[in-house]
């Protein structure tokens, strides 16, 4: 085996070390992320009682986060991973402005 | 490690690393919490010298009560445990800031002085550990969170990855390789008990979500917890102190209007801001048979022993978590239920050690290839999680019974024992020779489990814990026919690797 | 949730779990050292889904909707180890003790209903 086949085998293998490292951080950073934006996102649109919409999104979010984290892990490119996340994310926090979660003094 | 390709290969290698990276917490967090269905029991046999007696609710908290005016009358709250016929004794908090330091003493229910009673954690600190891990709390409680949300990931790409989960649900083939039998073992253990183990995982994410995900209470009510939890039926509302002294009732007093109200003694006393004139004791009583962590409150006025306010009917999706807290925690489930529960829990532990030994089964390499530093390491984790953490269990239970009783800081002595004993079985199993390692760290446990009956017949010798002494012997036995398992193993490998050695040399 | 109530779906479950293994090629070549024949794979499929529907039954007869499901799954677990132990160690009692956990059913039935 020649030294360039070698060091090419170390590249490859650092840059799948990278890439792996990557998606773990994605997934924990992002799928909480997710998870956080999308309980509150669900808090004020459910319907029914205030306390219990908090009470069912909060019961979902786990649910939510292990979805984000398995999809990023799926995802054909990190890239891929990292876009899908973006956009939900965006999403969500579109759906917290329209539901007037950054407007001051809106609760109660 | 290939790179994943499709979708099932992906899951298999997100299975595969998210489970070790996470096992060996795991196996520990499984371990204690599946002792922590029998917490009360552990703590009545580390509790020797307390024994079931009549006892009068409303005496019982005034003496409680008097004991902490004296201790600490100028508290943020004291709280109060009646007995029960779980724990025979009374148990009292107290603390003057929201972070603690919480000081706690066991009283004796008919005098209200502390009782004379070994000092031990009892079962409480295999619970603790179970989701504290003995760090701060709350890194503690972070850390088994972050793992029980990777074990959910791990199960479900576990289940993605099994192809065959109904045609291989009875398989478990002894008679082919090692690396087949490890996996049957991992699959059988994982899917028989599949609902309980997703059942935990999440119920588990559940019972601490208001500290890993606030933030639907946060977006609703601005931050004003309080007011939800009193909302959605899960607490009174509190009030705050009036900043000037008051002169309250009797404990006991409040106690009797309680019962008076309900029908029932009340299981837990806690009172707020004691002194000041805008005391309020809460009365929390027993959970109403049903799945759902939900106890029926009724507060009171601790000066004029007048009703404030009752806890809220909780709506359906509060209930629904409600629901999960108590099946996580199966205080519903007589003998017969908590039996299978914790035979759940077991499978849990041994889902979670097979598929940690599969790893290396599988990684071994054939022949004469050197093994790597990774494989050795984990295989050096193994030993020591799942031989050391039994070690130091029986040798918790073997320094409640051998430690001096007077010894200062006898409690934390016993924790440290557990540590010391965790520790020094994992380097005996580590140091030994490689096909003596595995017998060795599962003999170690299982003598020290066996000890237990011999100790506690000598040192306390009552009838009342043959039932508990019975359990440990069986855990013992248990330990012991593994090891001898393992020691088999070895010798049928080695022997196959001296013929094969002997055939290639011919 | 008596001992006979959580025996009586435990019984039944397992019941239905080893019908449900002998469907299958391969242990029921361990069990009768020979192929299941295809008549009789589906009466013995349906025979262990009835096995884990009146166990279910049974749960929430005998405990009710809330801890009736619970006891149930509890007892899946529990009755489909005991057969995964026969197959691996004593596969040809299978059939025996599937067809001795039935009348063992009928006989904690009476103790396992409520009232």
């Amino acid at each position: 085996m020649s030294a360039r086949v070698e060091s090419a085998r170390g590249w490859a293998a650092q840059t799948y070390r990278l890439a792996v490292a990557t998606r773990v951080i994605l997934a924990a950073a992002g799928g909480y992320t997710v998870a956080a934006l999308a309980s509150g996102w669900l808090a004020l649109v459910l319907p029914g009682a205030r306390a219990e919409a908090v009470s069912a999104a909060t019961i979902a979010s786990f649910a939510i986060m292990a979805a984000a984290a398995v999809w990023v892990f799926a995802a054909r490119t990190l890239s891929r991973a990292v876009l899908g996340l973006s956009l939900v994310a965006a999403l969500l926090t579109v759906g917290l402005w329209l539901a007037g979660a950054f407007q001051p003094g809106a609760a109660a | 490690m290939s790179r994943p390709k499709g979708f099932r290969q992906s899951m298999a290698w997100l299975h595969t690393w998210s489970g070790l990276v996470v096992g060996w917490v795991l196996f520990a967090v499984f371990v204690t919490g599946t002792a922590s269905y029998y917490r009360s029991e552990i703590s009545r046999w580390m509790r020797p010298e307390l024994t079931d007696s009549a006892f009068d609710p409303a005496a019982t908290a005034t003496h409680a009560g008097a004991f902490l005016q004296t201790t600490m009358p100028n508290a943020m709250a004291w709280s109060i445990r009646l007995p029960s016929t779980k724990d025979p004794e009374v148990e009292v908090y107290w603390w003057r800031n929201p972070g603690g330091p919480y000081h706690h003493a066991l009283l004796d229910p008919a005098t209200g002085e502390p009782a004379k009673v070994r000092d031990t954690q009892g079962g409480d600190f295999l619970y603790r550990f179970h989701f504290e891990l003995n760090l701060p709390p709350i890194w503690g409680r972070w850390i088994v969170s972050a793992c029980a949300m990777i074990l959910l990931i791990a199960l479900i790409s576990g289940i993605v990855t099994h192809r065959r989960i109904f045609v291989d649900f009875f398989t478990f083939r002894r008679d082919r390789s090692a690396q087949r039998g490890w996996l049957d073992a991992h699959n059988v253990a994982g899917v028989l008990a599949l609902p309980f183990h997703l059942m935990i995982v999440y119920t588990g994410l559940v019972t601490l979500s208001s500290m890993l995900m606030p933030w639907a209470e946060m977006t609703a009510y601005r931050g004003e917890l309080l007011r939800y939890y009193a909302e959605a039926g899960i607490t009174i509302p509190g009030r705050p102190p009036a900043g000037r002294p008051g002169e309250a009732l009797p404990l006991g007093e409040i106690v009797t209007r309680a019962i008076a109200a309900q029908g029932q003694t009340p299981e837990l006393v806690v009172v707020s801001n004691p002194g000041d004139a805008a005391a309020t004791v809460n009365t929390y009583f027993e959970e109403p048979p049903g799945l759902a962590h939900l106890h029926p409150q009724i507060a009171y006025d601790a000066s004029t022993g007048a009703e404030i306010g009752r806890v809220g009917e909780a709506g359906p999706a509060t209930r629904t978590g409600a629901v999960m807290v108590g099946i996580h925690e199966a205080h519903f489930a007589a003998a017969p239920l908590r039996l299978l529960f914790f035979l759940c829990g077991f499978l849990g532990a041994a889902t979670v050690a097979s598929g940690l030994v599969l790893w290396t089964v599988a990684r071994t390499p054939k022949g004469a290839d050197p093994e790597g530093v990774g494989l050795r390491l984990v295989r050096l984790l193994n030993l020591g999680t799942i031989g050391g953490l039994p070690a130091g269990l029986a040798a918790y239970f073997l320094a409640n019974r051998l430690l001096p009783v007077d010894l200062p800081g006898r409690a934390d002595w016993e924790v440290r024992t557990f540590f010391i004993a965790w520790v020094a079985a994992a380097l005996a199993a580590a140091l030994s020779r490689r096909n003596r390692a595995w017998p060795l760290a599962l003999a170690i446990p299982g003598i020290a489990f066996l000890a237990i009956p011999v100790v506690d017949a000598v040192t306390v010798g009552e009838a009342r814990f043959l039932g508990f002494d019975a359990a440990m012997a069986l855990l013992g036995g248990l330990l012991l026919v593994g090891a001898r398992l393992a020691s088999r193993r070895r010798q049928v490998q080695q022997r196959a690797e001296t013929i094969l050695h002997r055939t290639a040399q011919a | 949730m008596t001992v006979p109530a959580l025996a009586l779906s435990l019984l039944l479950a397992f019941s239905g779990f080893s019908a449900l293994a002998l469907s299958l090629e391969r242990h029921h070549r361990a069990v009768f050292r020979s192929p299941v024949p295809r008549s009789r794979r589906g009466g013995l499929r349906a025979v262990g889904s009835a096995g884990l529907a009146l166990s279910f039954a049974a749960a929430v007869a005998c405990a009710g909707w809330s801890f009736g499901p619970v006891q149930w799954v509890g007892s899946l677990t529990g009755s489909a180890l005991a057969v995964v132990g026969l197959i691996a160690y004593r596969p040809t009692w299978l059939r025996t003790a599937a067809l001795a956990a039935l009348p063992l059913a009928a006989l904690t039935l009476p103790l396992a209903l409520p009232g």
